[in-house]
């Protein structure tokens, strides 16, 4: 089955200053002085690294073998200054975007553009909506610079740097990501989007996310990237932080489509306090391997938390994703939806945690997990995993393996409607549950994306 | 027996059909001119359902005749689609109501009108020079097909749907999730009336319908006899005669057409049973 990849062109890199490969210290400290931070955040990173070396790679999950961390750029800067001016962005980093179709999305609903081109954020445009609430929507770097007291307070507080072996790797070298503050009682209408792109053999993504939201706010955070192919293999580690605070309400929503030869190793925990809802909605299409479980810390009394997740995995693909739901509170609640596809060989895993401490009385939470295999080559697991401390609680768990069945495929070809489009009609109708969660545009390109993969390898 | 004037839209000549090796079809011949009704009778286990599978191209079905020397085949129009997969059977204009279809969740009643019509009337399609199978809903705008905007086409399923007394909030709903007995075989005719096959074969449409939606499935293909569509009704029951008043009535026994006759045969064999075939 040859797999091509839709997105696998790549521009020929041009970069003002390229980092050399390995990881240490000296690397570190580099990226620190060269980005003028405060002496905190060089300690915090410095402490990362010895939490780096010292943690052991997860022995669970998927095969994490085939990198090499020696073989990687840890910090790239493709251009001096931000832009903030779509004319102002080079115009092989513009061609890019054009292939991608950013511009014309831009024009119908991007409320703000945070766009990351390798390690630094090249290109961002916020209305003065935002501004004008109080809304603040950076690239890390520049909150940092902008909010240090802000970022002092809550950076690192909900992923401790030496969480797992990738977090502590990107405390270390973490450049990018977005800052997101809402202010008390703001509603942001408008989904906030961010769209990067990996453009340089070898390197790694390590962006850095945190979103504040304060009482009773809202805000949707959307997030979606696509990666050109290179021989050599490539890893994304990102951290994403969420507070959210009494009555708040944060949706993070992820369409993951890198290309199959990338490790997606992803950290993203949300704290959840009194009344407060967390929505994780999460695709994942692309990556040789992602490890990717969003998780929700309810802290707070009737705390809610919510994960969608859709995961594809076509040839030498491994999706290990899932959710963590941990209740510390009464009257908490958590529901796990995950859709699952395997197909030309592919893998899934389903791997979930449901937490309730004791005290967290009177909790509910709710765990299906679906899966759908194409074919006798493709394989799905499930990995359920739940810890109950406390009697008063509610606990439900559904988990179903299916396959395309032949009648239901037999049944669409009565109807002249050829084999691979009948699959793909199958598995978006499969995920259709999860999809008309996601923004238009989303919803509109996951279905293209399953199409592509379905019509491309059939034959 | 009724004369039925035109050449026939289906012609089958020798249709064997084995199921796991063992042979239920032994040598079937029928013709069915346009809007012709023809009803295919039999007991259980005659060979019934297995013939609306093979002439459809269920995969499970075996087509070969263990007699090398004859030869079978089964033309819709002028084109033999013995060995055409089941997509290029319905595209030559071929129909089957499944007996007891299977839900296919996500995916609407409309969305699967949609898709069939416009493979369906793929060269009336052809001039907007699009790709055919478009799932996106924005480029949904552009759907076209036979002449026929979105906007038209959702008016013709609303108003067969409506013949069909089928609410019209079961054309968003996931195909055949959920659905009764009776709303099934009501979205079966359904798509039968919106596709305008050159020919349609019902396999017990009329089994668990109360009377009210006999009439109306009986009304459906009444409407399809007008439309020229040939229709093959396959019963066990032939409850669905009080309602329809066939042109042909074909006996199956043991995979063989016995007797063929004209609509009184019904009611004979309706007294009398099959004893006298077996």
């Amino acid at each position: 089955m040859q797999n091509t990849y839709k997105y696998g062109f790549h521009k020929p890199e041009n970069y003002v200053y390229k980092s050399k490969k390995g990881l240490d210290r000296g690397v570190v400290e580099y990226i620190s002085k060269r980005k003028n931070e405060p002496l905190w955040m060089q300690q915090f990173r410095i402490r990362a690294l010895g939490q780096f070396y010292h943690k052991p790679l997860p022995l669970w999950g998927g095969d994490l073998g085939g990198i090499n961390f020696d073989n990687i750029f840890y910090y790239i800067s493709p251009t001096d200054k931000i832009v903030s001016r779509w004319e102002d962005l080079p115009e092989d980093i513009r061609d890019t975007y054009d292939r991608i179709g950013i511009p014309e999305a831009e024009k119908k609903f991007l409320s703000g553009v945070s766009a990351q081109y390798d390690s630094e954020v090249v290109y961002k445009s916020i209305k003065s909506m935002l501004s004008k609430k109080g809304v603040v929507f950076l690239d890390m770097d520049s909150g940092l610079r902008e909010f240090p007291e802000i970022v002092k307070q809550y950076f690192g507080t909900v992923i401790p740097s030496g969480d797992n072996k990738f977090a502590a790797l990107n405390s270390s070298v973490w450049s990018g990501g977005s800052f997101v503050y809402v202010p008390k009682g703001v509603r942001v209408d408008l989904p906030l989007q961010a769209y990067f792109r990996i453009n340089a053999a070898n390197m790694g993504q390590f962006e850095r996310t945190l979103i504040i939201a304060e009482e009773g706010s809202f805000v949707s955070y959307v997030e979606g990237c696509t990666a050109p192919i290179y021989t050599t293999d490539s890893l994304h580690s990102a951290v994403v932080e969420i507070i959210v605070k009494k009555g708040a309400r944060v949706r993070y929503t992820t369409i993951q489509n890198w290309s199959t030869n990338v490790y997606n190793l992803v950290t993203k925990r949300a704290r959840v306090e009194e009344e407060g809802v967390m929505e994780w909605v999460d695709g994942n299409i692309g990556s040789r391997l992602s490890m990717k479980y969003p998780s929700v810390y309810l802290v707070g009394r009737k705390a809610r938390g919510e994960m969608l997740s859709i995961a594809y995995a076509g040839a030498g693909q491994h999706q290990d994703v899932g959710a963590k739901a941990v209740h510390l509170a009464p009257e908490t609640t958590s529901q796990i939806i995950s859709k699952s596809i395997s197909r030309g060989g592919g893998r899934t895993s389903y791997r979930g945690l449901v937490q309730i401490m004791m005290g967290a009385t009177k909790s509910k939470s709710k765990v299906v997990c679906d899966a759908l295999i194409l074919d006798e080559a493709s394989r799905s697991d499930t990995y359920p995993t739940m810890d109950i401390d406390e009697q008063d609680v509610s606990i439900e768990h559904e988990a179903t393996v299916s396959k395309i069945g032949d009648e239901q495929l037999f049944y669409l070809l009565s109807r002249g409607i050829g084999k691979a489009q009948a699959e793909s009609m199958i598995v978006n109708g499969f995920i259709e549950p999860i999809v008309k969660e996601l923004p238009l545009e989303y919803a509109v390109e996951l279905n293209r994306l399953i199409q592509l993969q379905m019509e491309g390898s059939v034959g | 027996m009724k004369k039925i004037s035109g050449t026939p839209l289906l012609k089958v000549r020798n249709l064997f059909a084995s199921v796991e090796g063992k042979e239920v079809l032994k040598g079937i011949s029928l013709d069915v001119e346009a809007g012709a009704v023809h009803v295919i009778m039999g007991p259980n286990g005659s060979g019934k359902s297995t013939l609306a599978y093979a002439l459809m191209g269920h995969p499970h079905y075996e087509v070969k005749s263990h007699l090398s020397k004859v030869k079978s085949s089964i033309e819709i129009g002028n084109t033999d689609v013995l060995n055409l997969p089941t997509e290029e059977r319905a595209r030559a204009g071929l129909y089957l109501a499944i007996q007891s279809p299977i839900a296919i969740p996500g995916v609407s009643v409309m969305q699967l009108l949609r898709t069939a019509y416009q493979l369906l009337h793929i060269e009336q399609s052809q001039k907007i020079n699009e790709t055919p199978n478009i799932q996106n809903p924005v480029l949904v705008r552009r759907w076209q097909a036979n002449g026929m905007g979105l906007t038209e086409f959702v008016r013709r399923v609303k108003q067969f749907a409506g013949q069909l007394r089928l609410d019209e909030s079961f054309l968003s709903r996931s195909v055949h999730d959920g659905f009764s007995g009776g709303e099934k075989k009501k979205v079966e005719m359904l798509q039968a009336l919106v596709l305008a096959p050159k020919i349609a074969i019902f396999d017990e449409i009329d089994t668990g319908l109360d009377v009210d939606a006999l009439r109306v499935v009986g009304k459906g293909i009444d409407v399809l006899r007008r439309q020229k569509t040939g229709v093959i009704i396959i019963t066990h029951y032939n409850r669905i005669l009080r309602y329809v008043t066939p042109d042909v009535v074909h006996v199956l026994v043991g995979g063989k057409i016995v007797d063929t006759g004209a609509a009184a045969l019904a009611g004979k064999i309706e007294k009398e049973g099959y004893a006298k075939y077996l």
